[in-house]
């Protein structure tokens, strides 16, 4: 069953240090690659992966770590869509609404969860538990309609279905 | 072709594990390569005919063959497992049913190139698929199929796994590169290429995933056999993954040429609720749109292209009669205004603008005009006015869904209700010189 | 060298020329936006495409270097509607600010539009707009209009190739794209200004210049900045006796294309004047006095002194200082001192990417030096001032900052001091004379820098009040003391005696001055200071 995030609050990372054992993944990191510039993808989603988001003071810590200007770093970071830049509930629900998904009815399945949380694409359940995104074709489209909560695919999805899920991960 | 290549191991149980990959002759290839010359692995791939699986179709053993021999630079070997062309999941199945294969390929590739360093870039979301890789990575440095002196042979690769974050333009090969370089996802002015200025500012090769998985296959029965599979020019078994409105949509493996038709059929149990075919995607959404009119085409590069689209991924989406076309290419068009990268105008500006016109049009506000300026956009987005194809990715469908279906747009404006002069929005203006201090 | 044909025209290059700079060298003009000599080639905006014969695709001539024998068309059908579809395309999201945006008059989007776009549009749909960032102070020198972006990069590029500050970047993707710096923190760099210079339409726009004139009302003057030492070129914009603005003109020796913002905001300062009629003090205050009085006091008290001092300035161009060591030091043999201070660190780049650098706060100390002037710094110069009784002679109130201190106010207690001055200073409250003294933009002149270059700032302005630049009061003042003049003077008159006379200015002429961008002095004196 999907983990919930762990997302740390804004003063957590306002300045962020890494530490021994960060450090030590960095260094790791860094082996891969001969250019140090290249390891900058990898070390945000470590980050994010640890706090649950990329705050300014990550990136500030990020930029400093591998000598690149933080301006360069929020550039990069604000690109790729994957990257949190606010602080996510506990379940990402990122919803496929591509073509493939949409022949499947997936609309459906949005308007339910729209309802049902009483939010819209970009927010956050009063509860904080469940943040709604719409993201684009997941690659699953052979089992659609898909929804990536977290890590996890969730596919050939129905309202009962969905229902059912948010149900185990609210009470999780 | 009866049974299956690619997906041999489907169904199986432990189906990744090394042993049964071995145990259905894997890594013999590999073997077998090591003791050849990379110049005879390369001729070996050429003789296959292998066509790039990734959607440009471009013949692997030849690209292999640009990649200069006589350079002190060391050279890269890249797996694009950044699969996001919308209809297109055959290289997730791959992952996830064989790593292994996929693994021998991208090992073949590098010892036929020269690359002591290969990298998998796998797209963001494919965070299981990932670990799965990394699993079978660590599986195969244990039994020296990579890493150091493998096999005994003398010949060193390592492996990566480097995941992207969220943006298709990163499939597209000198966008990933920047994406693995630590950069936003910006395609490149090409020339130079990337066999000759590519990762690093070194020589590298950017394959597909099912182009690799084929690599084992051709080196283990010869090119020969491979090229005896498929058609002429569009040789070997490929993956054929179907979705939308049929009855079993999912990845299936034929050998080029089998006609949508057959595959919609046959293999994907027919349309959705018995109803009836209205058009269809032939390779991801990038492919221009067909009518239900030409099911009957063979899908090959050559027949596909010339039934005016593209075989592409091989990503096949279905439509049945209950699909508006009006809503079908806004959606596409959003896509690929949200993927834009926005380095170029034509593509920057142009896909956005498109989107907005069909929305408008979808909503009931067509005007006069719209289709024209779809057909202009369309023609100046594309055909080397951009950087990168992602222009001729969006007007791609513009032009065919226009040109099969361009009825229900001209029916759709003709409905929409007059467009009602809409009240300007009173900004409230500060003074410059209180935002100022003049 | 490599020959090609443009436009059916042949021209010769030099091998990896781009096709822009090889049209321009045939008479061409290819249109650009993300192209910029001075920074790298990115080849997006996709405005410069041109026709090659043999290639079937439309190229962009700033990332494309000529090859021999290539044929190119810049105006062909083919690339005049590629042309016009990319302009409509900036346009389509564009705001028509043209009516009130400061770029209107110098705007790349509104002269390519006039020359290579449609007349008219086939947008229909709602602009994209970016909120909060219309009218925003993105820092103290820069504001930011992002609606109006064509997303070229120049002024990224700037930040990181040119300042190597590297605080601006590209947020986000597509056409949502948007220029911004780390966490919305202040755009502060000592050249962020060159940014908005750098930006073709009015995305970035420099803040003191907002709303301030048309630039097709304004006179541009050449001349060269007074900041530093380094003398980089600038282009003064004044209109009707009022400084608008300096931009930075290029000279790939010295300062590329750029200026640092100290530099540029050195426009401001010029419209300050509050000295603008000779004064003598009187009892408790000060009254009016005519210049011919004035001189002729003043000269009466240096005549009847045994040893009158003379503080001259760093500020003064070399006709001036030539001037004086005629006049006061070799025709009156009067004691002549040029402050020289040590200022903040100025830094600039030149058109080669080369760093300059100067801690020297006058534009002109290398002058001094090679006119065999003696250079005080402060200590000096207030030893120098303290160790005299007689009468002194200020040829400039603002030659040094500590003239300007209490100080130096107070050594006027019970000597004559005669200051010619534009605005109050201590000294000038204290002064026995003050006369107004013209400032740099209201007189040609010419400077030497410290990268070893003379070069020529033309007079911008008309003496203010009875304002009188400095080589003219020496002249007046040597008339006064009975020093025999051969004939009345022009700075290109004592120019060119200055170069007869002077070793460093051996060979140079005004004339060639004013077409080329500066001279380096001359090879035998460059160790001189």
């Amino acid at each position: 069953m999907t983990s919930p995030l762990v997302v740390a609050s804004p003063d957590e990372v306002g300045d962020v240090t890494f530490d021994r054992s960060m450090d030590a993944q960095i260094r790791g990191i860094l082996k891969r690659y001969p250019n140090q510039d290249a390891a900058l993808l990898p070390v945000l989603w470590l980050c994010q992966d640890r706090w649950g988001w990329i705050s300014p003071g990550i990136m500030a810590a990020v930029g400093k770590r591998l000598d690149l200007a933080p301006a360069f770093v929020e550039g990069v970071a604000t690109f790729y869509t994957m990257y949190q830049r606010r602080p996510p509930g506990k379940y990402l629900l990122q919803v496929c609404t591509t073509l493939s998904c949409q022949l499947c009815d997936t609309s459906v399945l949005v308007d339910h969860l729209k309802q049902k949380l009483d939010i819209d694409f970009g927010e956050t359940s009063a509860d904080g538990l469940f943040t709604l995104v719409d993201v684009q074709c997941l690659g699953a489209c052979g089992e659609a309609p898909v929804i990536q909560i977290n890590s996890d695919y969730h596919t050939d999805l129905t309202v009962e279905k969905l229902d059912a899920l948010l149900e185990r991960l609210a009470g999780q | 072709m009866s049974d299956p290549i690619l997906l041999r191991a489907r169904g199986l149980k432990n189906s990744r594990s090394l042993s049964t990959y071995c145990r259905l002759g894997g890594y013999s290839a590999l073997e077998k390569a090591l003791s050849m010359t990379p110049a005879e692995v390369i001729e070996e791939v050429k003789a296959s005919g292998i066509r790039g699986r990734g959607g440009a179709g471009f013949p692997a053993g030849v690209k292999w063959g640009f990649v200069p021999r006589d350079t002190a630079k060391p050279k890269y070997m890249i797996c694009n497992a950044d699969e996001s062309e919308p209809g297109t999941f055959k290289d997730r199945e791959l992952i996830v049913v064989d790593p292994h294969m996929v693994l021998e390929g991208i090992a073949l590739a590098s010892y036929a190139i020269g690359a002591n360093t290969a990298y998998i870039y796998i797209r963001g979301e494919f965070v299981d698929e990932a670990q799965i890789l990394g699993k079978a990575i660590a599986e195969a440095r244990r039994k020296k199929y990579l890493g150091e002196d493998m096999l005994g042979s003398g010949y060193d690769l390592d492996v990566h796994i480097h995941r992207g974050a969220g943006a298709y333009i990163c499939g597209e090969e000198t966008a990933l590169i920047e994406s693995i370089e630590g950069k936003r996802g910006l395609p490149r002015l090409k020339p130079p290429f990337p066999a000759v200025v590519g990762l690093f500012g070194c020589p590298t090769v950017v394959n597909n995933v099912e182009t690799l998985a084929c690599v084992p296959h051709i080196l283990e029965r010869g090119g020969a056999w491979f090229a005896g599979i498929g058609t002429e020019r569009s040789t070997g078994p490929k993956l054929f993954c179907v979705s939308g409105h049929v009855e079993r949509p999912g990845v299936y493996e034929a050998p080029m040429g089998i006609t949508f038709r057959k595959i919609i059929e046959d293999l994907c149990g027919g349309m959705r609720g018995g109803r009836k075919l209205k058009a269809f995607i032939p390779g991801g959404s990038s492919a221009p749109v067909l009518p239900a009119d030409l099911i009957d085409t063979a899908a090959d590069f050559e027949s596909v292209a010339q039934a005016g689209s593209m075989l592409g991924s091989g990503g096949l989406i279905v439509m049945d009669e209950t699909v508006d076309m009006v809503w079908a290419l806004e959606n596409l068009l959003a896509f690929y205004a949200h993927e834009s990268c926005g380095q170029c105008t034509p593509c920057r500006e142009g896909s956005d603008w498109a989107v907005d016109i069909v929305r408008r049009i979808h909503r009931g506000q067509g005007r006069q005009g719209d289709i024209e300026t779809l057909h202009r956009i369309a023609r100046f987005a594309s055909q080397g006015m951009t950087i990168c194809p992602l222009g001729d990715a969006f007007c791609g469908p513009i032009s065919s869904f226009l040109e099969h279906f361009g009825h229900e747009f001209e029916e759709a404006i003709s409905k929409a209700s007059s467009m009602t002069a809409k009240a300007l929005p009173i900004l409230p203006v500060q003074s410059d010189r209180e935002l100022f201090g003049l | 060298m490599v020959t090609l044909t443009i436009d059916g025209r042949e021209i010769t290059v030099a091998e990896g020329t781009n096709l822009v700079e090889a049209a321009a060298a045939a008479g061409v003009e290819v249109p650009t936006y993300c192209y910029h000599p001075g920074l790298t080639v990115v080849g997006q905006c996709r405005i410069c495409f041109v026709e090659v014969e043999g290639m079937p695709r439309l190229v962009t001539a700033c990332s494309t270097p000529v090859q021999p024998e290539m044929v190119v068309l810049t105006a062909s059908k083919r690339v005049r509607e590629a042309r016009a579809a990319v302009m409509e395309f900036l346009l389509e999201n564009h705001p028509l600010d043209c009516p009130v945006c400061d770029q209107a008059g110098e705007c790349g989007l509104q002269d390519y539009s006039v020359e290579h776009g449609l007349d008219s549009t086939h947008m229909v749909d709602e602009r994209r707009t970016n909120p909060g960032r219309e009218r925003h102070l993105i820092g103290p020198h820069v504001v930011q209009n992002q609606n109006r972006c064509i997303h070229c990069t120049r002024c990224i590029r700037f930040t990181t190739e040119i300042s190597e500050t590297a605080d601006l970047t590209m947020k986000s993707r597509g056409n949502h794209s948007y220029i911004d710096t780390f966490d919305g923190r202040p755009f502060d760099n000592p050249w962020s200004a060159c940014a908005a210079d750098v930006c073709p339409v009015g995305a970035l726009t420099v803040n003191e210049f907002r709303f301030r004139a048309r630039v097709w009302h304004l006179e541009e003057t050449r001349t060269i900045c007074p900041g530093c030492s380094i003398g980089c070129n600038v282009s003064l914009g004044h209109l009707n006796g009022v400084v608008h603005r300096f931009v930075p003109r290029e000279n790939a020796e010295v300062n590329g294309w750029w200026m640092c913002d100290y530099g540029r905001f050195l426009a401001e300062p010029l419209n300050d004047r509050t000295i603008d009629v000779p004064l003598e003090r009187f009892g408790d205050g000060e009254r009016r006095i005519s210049w011919d009085s004035a001189l002729a006091e003043v000269a009466r008290w240096l005549r009847e002194a045994p040893k009158p001092l003379v503080i001259a300035s760093a500020n003064m161009s070399n006709e001036a200082l030539f001037a004086v060591r005629r006049n006061l030091v070799e025709g009156a043999r009067m004691d002549v001192i040029v402050p020289v201070s040590e200022g903040e660190t100025r830094r600039i780049k030149n058109g080669r990417g080369a760093w300059f650098s100067s801690n020297d706060a006058h534009p002109n100390s290398t002058g001094a030096r090679h006119l065999g002037l003696a250079v005080a710094d402060a200590a000096n110069l207030e030893s120098y001032l303290r160790d005299g009784t007689g009468p002194v002679l200020v040829l400039d109130a603002h030659a040094h900052p500590w003239l300007a201190s209490e100080g130096a106010a107070a050594i006027s207690a019970d000597r004559q001091v005669a200051v010619l001055a534009r605005y109050r200073t201590p000294l000038v409250d204290a002064a026995s004379m003050v006369m107004p003294l013209a400032s740099w933009a209201e007189t040609d002149g010419t400077y030497t820098s410290s990268t070893g270059r003379v070069q020529l700032a033309h007079k911008a302005l008309q003496p203010v009040g009875q304002a009188r630049r400095a080589w003219e009061v020496v002249f007046h003042l040597a008339l006064e003391l009975g020093i025999e003049q051969e004939r009345a003077v022009t700075p290109r008159i004592l120019f060119a005696e200055m170069a007869a006379e002077v070793g460093a200015f051996s060979g140079m002429t005004w004339g060639r001055l004013m077409a080329e961008p500066g001279m380096p002095v001359h090879e035998e004196v460059v160790g001189v200071g």
